[in-house]
C-alpha cells in the first residue's frame, strides 16, 4: 500500500511539470481540452459481453450435482429462464469459493452428501438420478418451515441452497431481460452506495 | 494560527447532533461539530445499477458486515466498517451494533417511523413499580414534538390515544383496503387499535438531518462542521473540573487535534457518546454511566399470512395493498399474564410471501408462489425491552479502533419478560389474522439478537438522582455542568415506539436550555 500511494504521489507530482516543459517550446501550446471536450469510452461488463465464469471451486461431482439441483430448485416456468439458464451454478461456485468456511462447508458437505445418498439408495450420483427418486431426496424441503435451521445437515442445505438459487436467479440478467418493459423502473435496477471516501 | 474557542464544541452530526446545532447556531451562537466520517455527495456517491451488475449480484460481499443484517448489495458501503470500528461482547451473546460514519448519520437512512412516547414509558415505575420514572414528563416534552415534526413533516392520522400521543401531522386520509380493514375489524375485536403507519416524509423522503437542520445551522454562518474529525475524548480543565474541548484524531491522517469550547454537545449516537465518555473517565460518578442499555426487540415477519380472496390473480389495490400500525395495547388498563409493558405492530399487505416458508421447490413453488402474488400479509412486532443495571457496555482494554481508541464491550442479553411477550405476540396475532380471514403460513417468535432494531437506548440515563443517573433532566451532566449528551443514551425507558422523533425533541429541548444558560452566563 504505501508503495501504491508514493508511486501515485510522483505521478501526481509529475502533472503540473508537463506545461512547463511545453512553455520552453517555441510553438505555442494547445489548448488543454477541458473534461466535458473529452469523449467517455463505452466500456461494458464481462456477462454483457457474454463471457463465461470459470468454475475452479467445487470438485467435478459437486459442481454436478449442484447444476442438477439448481435444475430441479428454479426451473424454467412459463417461459421464465430458470436457475441454468441464468448461470447460477457457476456463479455460486465463484461466490462459495470467495465465502467464509463454515459456508463453504456447508456447500461442499451438502453437495458430497447428495451424491453419497443417491450412490448408496440408487448406485449413482445425484445428476443421474430419475425425477422420482430426486423427489425423493429433495423431501426435506417439503417439510413444514421452522425458524431454526433443521439439525439434519442436508436439510439445512437444501433450504440455504434454495434460496441462494433463488436470489441468484432472480437477480440475473437473463431474468431482467425476460421481465416485460413498463414499469418506472426496469427490473432489477437500484440506487447503488458507491464507497464513500475510502481511507487509503 | 491561534486555536479558536468555540462556544459549543458539538460531536455527531446526524438526528441528535444535528438538531443541537440547528437550534444553537440559529441563536447566534458560535458552534464548530466534528463528525467521524466524510460528508457523502447525493449526486455523486449514489448511482442506479443493475443488480446483475453488482460484484456479488443480488448478494452483499461474503464475509463482511457480519453484524448488519441490514446490509445489501446495494447499500454495503454505507455502514461502519466492522474491522476499523470493532467491538466485542460476551460469548455467544451476540450484539448486532449497527453504525453509520458519515455526516448525516443514520438519518440519512432511517425508515422514518415516526412516533411520540407517552406517560405509560416517562412515568412508566408509576404505572407498574419497575424501573425508574424519567425527570420529566409528556408534558414537558410535547410543545418540542410540535416544532419537530413539522420541520420533519410528520404524516399520520390523529387518534386521541393516551398510549400514543397525536402529533402536528400532516393529515394523512388515504383510504384503507380491505384486506387493511378486514385485519383493522379482527384487531379492534381483540382490543388492539390501528391506525396508519406515522412517517416523516421530509423533502423528497429524505428526513435527515443532512437536508432538514445542517443547511440552516451552515447558513446562519454560526456552524464550522468538520468531517473525518474521530472525537477520542472529552477535555478537561483541571482547575474548574468543566469540560473545555475535545480531542479529535482526522481520519486519513491520524493526526491528533484540539478543539475549545466553552460547552461540549455529544451526539455521537447513544453508544457512541459513551464511549467517548468512558474513554474520557468522565461523568460517572453515579457509577451508571454503561449500564441500563435496553433496545426494542423485533420479529420480523411473526405471521406470515395470505388474504384468500386476493390469490388467484385477484389482488387488486381496492382489495389489498398498504400496511398500518398498532401501538402498546398490554397492561395499559389490564394487566398481561406473564410480562410487563408491551409491543407495537407493524403490518403490511399486498407483497408475495417469503418462498421460505412454502414447503416446496421447483414447478410447484413456482405455481404457488404464482398463486399467492400480491396476497401477502405479514407483521413486524416490535416490544419493549425492559432496562437493567445487568445489561451493560464498558471498555475493552484489548480491543482498539482504526485510530487506536479502545473498543466497546457488550454484556446484554434479553430476559423471561421480553420472551414472554414475544409469545404474547404470535399467538395474538395468529388468532387476530384467522378471524380477519386471513390463510397464516408461518408464524414464530423468534427475536434477533439485540441491536438489530437500531434502536439501541440507554447507558447514559437521565434523572433527578445523581447518585443513580448521569444526566439531569436537560441532559445535562450531573457532574460536569457545561456538558450535555443530546442522543438515545439518555432515555430511561423506551416503549415500544421507534425513538428518533423523542431524540430529536429531547435534543432541542437540552439544546434551548443550554442556550439560554450560556446567555445568562450559567456556565
Ligand atoms: C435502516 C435504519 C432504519 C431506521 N428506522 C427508524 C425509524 O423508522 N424510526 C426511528 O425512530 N428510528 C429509526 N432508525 C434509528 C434512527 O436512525 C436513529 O435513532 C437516529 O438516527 C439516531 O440519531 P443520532 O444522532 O443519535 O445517531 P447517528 O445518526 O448515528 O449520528 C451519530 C453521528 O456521530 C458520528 N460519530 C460517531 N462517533 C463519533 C466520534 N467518536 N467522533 C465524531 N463523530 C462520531 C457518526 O459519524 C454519526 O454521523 C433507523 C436506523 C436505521 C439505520
Amino acid at each position: 500500500m504505501p508503495l501504491q500511494r508514493r508511486k501515485f504521489l510522483q505521478v501526481a507530482a509529475a502533472v503540473p511539470a508537463a506545461p512547463a516543459l511545453l512553455a520552453q517550446q517555441s510553438a505555442p501550446a494547445p489548448p488543454a481540452p477541458s473534461a466535458a471536450d473529452v469523449q467517455t469510452l463505452a466500456t461494458t461488463t464481462p456477462d454483457a459481453a457474454a463471457c463465461t465464469t470459470v468454475p475452479g471451486f467445487f470438485t467435478d461431482p459437486q459442481l454436478a450435482a449442484l447444476r442438477r439441483l439448481c435444475d430441479l430448485l428454479l426451473p424454467s416456468v412459463n417461459g421464465l429462464p430458470g436457475a441454468l439458464d441464468a448461470k447460477v451454478p457457476e456463479f455460486l461456485d465463484f461466490l462459495i469459493g470467495v465465502s467464509p468456511a463454515p459456508r463453504q462447508q456447508l456447500y461442499r458437505q451438502g453437495l458430497d452428501l447428495l451424491n453419497a445418498i443417491s450412490s448408496e439408495r440408487f448406485a449413482k450420483l445425484f445428476v443421474a438420478l430419475d425425477p422420482s427418486q430426486t423427489d425423493q431426496i429433495l423431501g426435506p424441503l417439503r417439510a413444514p418451515w421452522t425458524y431454526d435451521p433443521p439439525s439434519d445437515p442436508l436439510a439445512n442445505f437444501l433450504r440455504e441452497a434454495k434460496a441462494d438459487i433463488r436470489t441468484a436467479t432472480e437477480s440475473s440478467r437473463e431474468r431482467a431481460d425476460s421481465a416485460p418493459s413498463g414499469g418506472r423502473r426496469p427490473r432489477g435496477i437500484g440506487l447503488y452506495w458507491l464507497p464513500i471516501d475510502p481511507l487509503v | 494560527m491561534a486555536e479558536t474557542k468555540y462556544d459549543v464544541v458539538i460531536v455527531g452530526s446526524g438526528a441528535s447532533g444535528g438538531m443541537a446545532a440547528y437550534v444553537l447556531a440559529r441563536k447566534g451562537i458560535k458552534c464548530l461539530m466534528l463528525d467521524a466520517g466524510p460528508a457523502p455527495d447525493l449526486t455523486r456517491d449514489r448511482t442506479l445499477k443493475a443488480v446483475y451488475d453488482l460484484p456479488y449480484r443480488g448478494f452483499r460481499k461474503p464475509g463482511i458486515l457480519p453484524h448488519v443484517l441490514q446490509a445489501n448489495a446495494f447499500n454495503s458501503n454505507v455502514w461502519a466498517d466492522e474491522t476499523q470500528n470493532p467491538y466485542t461482547y460476551d460469548g455467544d451473546d451476540q450484539f448486532n451494533w449497527v453504525r453509520v460514519r458519515l455526516v448525516g448519520g443514520k438519518s440519512l437512512f432511517w425508515a422514518r417511523m415516526s412516533f411520540r412516547l407517552s406517560d405509560y414509558e416517562f412515568k412508566a415505575r408509576d404505572h407498574d413499580g419497575y424501573g425508574e420514572n424519567w425527570p420529566i414528563s409528556y408534558s414537558d416534552l410535547a410543545p418540542y414534538y410540535d416544532k419537530v415534526e413539522p420541520i420533519f413533516r410528520v404524516a399520520g392520522r390523529k387518534e386521541g390515544w393516551k398510549q400514543l400521543p397525536d402529533g402536528v401531522f400532516l393529515e394523512d386520509n388515504s383510504p384503507d383496503s380491505v384486506c387493511v380493514q378486514q385485519f383493522k375489524t379482527a384487531a379492534n375485536q381483540a382490543g388492539i387499535p390501528v391506525t396508519k403507519m406515522r412517517r416523516a416524509t421530509g423533502q423528497g423522503m429524505l428526513a435527515s438531518s443532512f437536508n432538514l437542520l445542517l443547511p440552516d445551522a451552515l447558513a446562519s454562518g454560526n456552524l464550522t462542521l468538520v468531517s473525518n474529525a474521530v472525537a477520542r475524548e472529552v477535555t478537561v480543565d483541571k482547575n474548574t473540573g468543566l469540560a473545555n474541548g475535545v480531542n479529535f484524531i482526522d481520519r486519513h491522517s491520524r493526526r491528533e487535534i484540539h478543539a475549545s469550547g466553552r460547552a461540549v454537545v455529544l451526539g455521537a449516537s447513544c453508544l457512541e457518546s459513551t464511549r467517548l465518555l468512558l474513554n474520557s473517565g468522565l461523568a460517572n460518578s453515579s457509577g451508571a454511566l454503561g449500564h441500563y442499555l435496553f433496545d426494542q426487540f423485533y420479529i420480523t415477519r411473526t405471521v406470515d399470512a395470505i388474504m384468500p380472496a386476493a390469490c388467484g390473480g385477484k389482488a387488486n389495490r381496492h382489495l389489498i395493498g398498504g400496511g398500518g400500525y398498532c401501538p402498546r395495547f398490554r397492561n395499559l388498563d389490564t394487566k398481561a399474564k406473564n410480562f410487563i409493558r408491551g409491543y407495537a405492530l407493524d403490518f403490511g399487505s399486498g407483497g408475495t410471501p417469503d418462498p421460505a416458508v412454502i414447503p416446496e421447490y421447483g414447478a410447484a413453488l413456482e405455481s404457488k408462489l404464482d398463486y399467492y402474488r400480491g396476497a401477502g400479509f405479514s407483521v413486524t412486532t416490535m416490544g419493549e425491552v425492559l432496562p437493567r443495571f445487568e445489561n451493560f457496555v464498558t471498555i475493552d482494554r484489548n480491543t482498539s479502533d482504526a485510530w487506536g481508541i479502545p473498543a466497546l464491550h457488550f454484556s446484554a442479553r434479553y430476559s423471561d419478560n421480553e420472551f414472554n411477550m414475544a409469545a404474547d405476540a404470535v399467538s395474538t396475532l395468529n388468532e387476530v389474522c384467522h378471524n380477519a380471514g386471513f390463510e397464516v403460513l408461518a408464524k414464530h417468535d423468534k427475536m434477533f439478537p439485540p441491536g438489530y432494531s437500531i434502536h439501541e437506548l440507554g447507558t447514559c440515563r437521565m434523572g433527578d438522582d445523581p447518585k443513580t443517573s448521569v444526566l439531569n433532566k436537560w441532559n445535562q451532566s450531573h457532574d460536569v455542568k457545561n456538558l450535555f449528551v443530546v442522543d438515545g443514551s439518555s432515555f430511561v425507558t423506551g416503549g415500544s415506539q421507534n425513538p428518533t422523533m423523542t431524540i430529536l425533541s429531547l435534543s432541542m429541548r437540552a439544546s434551548e436550555y443550554l442556550a439560554e444558560s450560556l446567555r445568562k452566563g450559567d456556565l
